[in-house]
């Protein structure tokens, strides 16, 4: 069965990235535009959540309501408060500062997951900290004072580009690979102890050479993995993959736009795929009836 | 050490002498800024913005701690009563140290909505301050404060009054940083780090000023920006650019380039005749010392 996209908002300039439910609106990034506007699909309004986002890309939304952003520009994450200001979270690992984060999710507990990658964007500032010399996933973790403290959780990418968990958060999936760096591109999946320590890497899919790897991922209700990948410029072609969570790519569904970027599912049933994409648009998507699976506040 | 100088005017030498020595003054920094000597105490203060700190440094003696943490603070000036002025940066404020040194707040908001992140600032000599409000200490790894988000639409020139009203002097700026006054304080400059120009500002009698315009635009590709900015008393200005120090006549011509290693971010005049140049770089604070005299500071 064929999806079919329509666009919703923009273009804006440069690419849309992060997309988030927060069980009213759909949250999105427009990365360069330093943006993050919200959707809702109830009446297809469009309007500024936040301005002045530091480039931030991914955007989580946590079941308490809080909202996180991957802010590459500054290399951090960010915690956008419901008062209007944005408060820091740690951005040193073991004393050092790290990447560039692009992804992010919020866990049950109200733990922060992030993808670290390097980014071919200078951050701002003078370039006084270099860069880690991995590219992980990063987790923060908030101690009973309330201050942040971040542990590495993957000891063996490179340069992670989008991440989800399981329903039982038993299972951390990461996109590995950036293609426009020259990487080979991954599905991994990594198992998780009791306390979200990662284990052996399992590579469950694996891209040709030359082929643009996954941006983001939305997990559906029957716990496939809804993944947004692919570029005109090789392979073939734009597109979101349904995979099972063993790895077998179950479906490719060719998309009208190129570079996929970040997906969620929204809307009152959450049965609304909301796609971001190179060509700096907003789409959504029937997505052959599949149902998301969110953690947001009010997405039951 | 020694740095090298280019870009040669034939009279530069009457200006910046033929000693290009450096003398290394403080290496107990990340990322210095906020360089200005105190006539009073022959002192010359400093700031960390990355290590958190107000620095003080004695000829002879060495560096104290004034203020840790400091806000991550970034410029300094002294007013005229001699009470240190600073531009608040990650902590989103300007502030000033009482004769006693404790700290009083001299402006948070405008329009009722936060500042940016107070930069670089200089006092006029009816006592009015000057400051640049960039968005950097809202963003820059390592120099954030606890509030990241940018209130205010414009990246202010502003001023205080000696009524303490805060008032803008120009929103011309993407991202204004350094500023200063000519001798006989009718011009002000300011430059840009992002569009990597100087513009320069008729002062009206009340510290308002007319419509600006272009005094340099740097295209040179080496690394640095507009930052830091001086005159001396013969009116040349002095600016942090790409690749070092750049030293320019009344009319914007290049004098020559100073090519102190290390990043420079600012530097200030000082000593008793105010012909050292004390600079603030990516990791140290050096003094090297030219003919013609700075500005001297309140």
């Amino acid at each position: 069965m064929t999806w079919s996209f329509d666009c919703v908002a923009g273009p804006y300039k440069g690419i849309t990235g992060g997309v988030a439910w927060n069980g009213e609106w759909i949250l999105f990034s427009a990365v360069q535009e330093e943006r993050i506007l919200r959707y809702d699909p109830a009446t297809g309004a469009v309007d500024d959540f936040r301005r002045y986002t530091g480039r931030t890309n991914g955007i989580a939304t946590a079941a308490s309501g809080e909202v996180f952003g991957a802010q590459e520009g500054g290399r951090r994450v960010i915690h956008f408060k419901a008062d209007g200001s944005t408060a820091p979270t740690c951005d040193l690992l073991d004393g050092k500062h790290h990447n560039q984060p692009t992804d992010i999710i919020v866990d049950k507990q109200g733990r922060v997951w992030f993808t670290d990658p390097h980014n071919p964007v200078a951050p701002y500032g003078p370039p006084v900290y270099p860069f880690l010399e991995h590219g992980s996933v990063l987790r923060l973790q908030r101690g009973p004072n309330g201050a942040w403290t971040l542990n590495r959780i993957t000891a063996d990418t490179k340069e992670p580009r989008a991440l989800l968990l399981s329903a039982d958060e038993k299972n951390l999936f990461v996109g590995e690979g950036n293609a426009e760096m020259g990487g080979r591109c991954q599905l991994r999946a990594y198992a998780l102890d009791a306390n979200g320590t990662a284990g052996a890497c399992k590579v469950l899919y694996e891209f040709g050479e030359g082929e643009r790897g996954i941006e983001g991922m939305a997990l559906d209700s029957e716990g496939h993995v809804i993944a947004c990948g692919g570029w005109k410029k090789s392979g073939s072609g734009p597109a979101i993959f349904v995979f099972a969570p063993t790895g077998e790519l179950l479906e490719s569904h060719g998309a009208p736009f190129d570079l996929p970027m970040r997906c969620a599912f929204g809307g009152r049933d959450m049965v609304t795929l909301f796609v971001t994409s190179g060509d700096g648009r907003l789409y959504r998507c029937d997505a052959g009836g599949r149902r998301g699976v969110s953690r947001s506040a009010g997405a039951a | 050490m020694q740095f090298e100088v280019d870009m040669r005017a034939p009279e530069v030498e009457r200006i910046i002498g033929t000693d290009h020595s450096l003398e290394v003054i403080a290496d107990n920094v990340t990322f210095s800024e906020g360089p200005v000597w105190d006539p009073r105490t022959r002192q010359f203060y400093y700031t960390d913005i990355c290590g958190d700190t107000i620095w003080r440094w004695k000829p002879g003696v060495g560096c104290e701690v004034v203020l840790q943490p400091s806000a991550h603070a970034n410029g300094m000036c002294f007013d005229r009563e001699g009470r240190l002025l600073v531009a608040g940066w990650g902590g989103r404020t300007v502030f000033r140290f009482e004769k006693d040194w404790s700290v009083v707040t001299l402006a948070s908001h405008y329009q009722g909505k936060k500042l940016n992140s107070p930069n670089d600032i200089v006092v006029r000599s009816d006592g009015q301050i000057y400051f640049t409000d960039s968005p950097g200490g809202m963003l820059n790894v390592g120099m954030v404060g606890d509030d990241l988000q940018k209130y205010l639409d414009i990246q202010g020139v502003f001023r205080i009054t000696a009524q303490g009203k805060l008032i803008l002097v120009t929103d011309d700026f993407v991202y204004p940083n350094g500023l200063c006054f000519s001798p006989d304080e009718k011009l002000l400059y300011v430059n840009c780090s992002r569009e990597r120009l100087i513009r320069v500002y008729d002062v009206n009698a009340d510290g308002s000023v007319a419509k600006g315009r272009l005094f340099y635009q740097y295209t040179n590709t080496d690394r640095g920006n507009p930052d830091g900015i001086k005159c001396d008393v013969e009116g040349n200005v002095y600016c942090t650019g790409p690749g070092g120090i750049w030293l320019h006549d009344k009319q914007g011509n290049v004098l020559a380039r100073l090519k102190v290693p290390g990043h420079p971010t600012n530097f200030g005049f000082g000593d008793d005749d105010w012909r050292s140049i004390f600079v603030t770089t990516v990791g140290n604070v050096v003094r090297t010392r030219v003919n013609v005299p700075g500005v001297p500071g309140w």
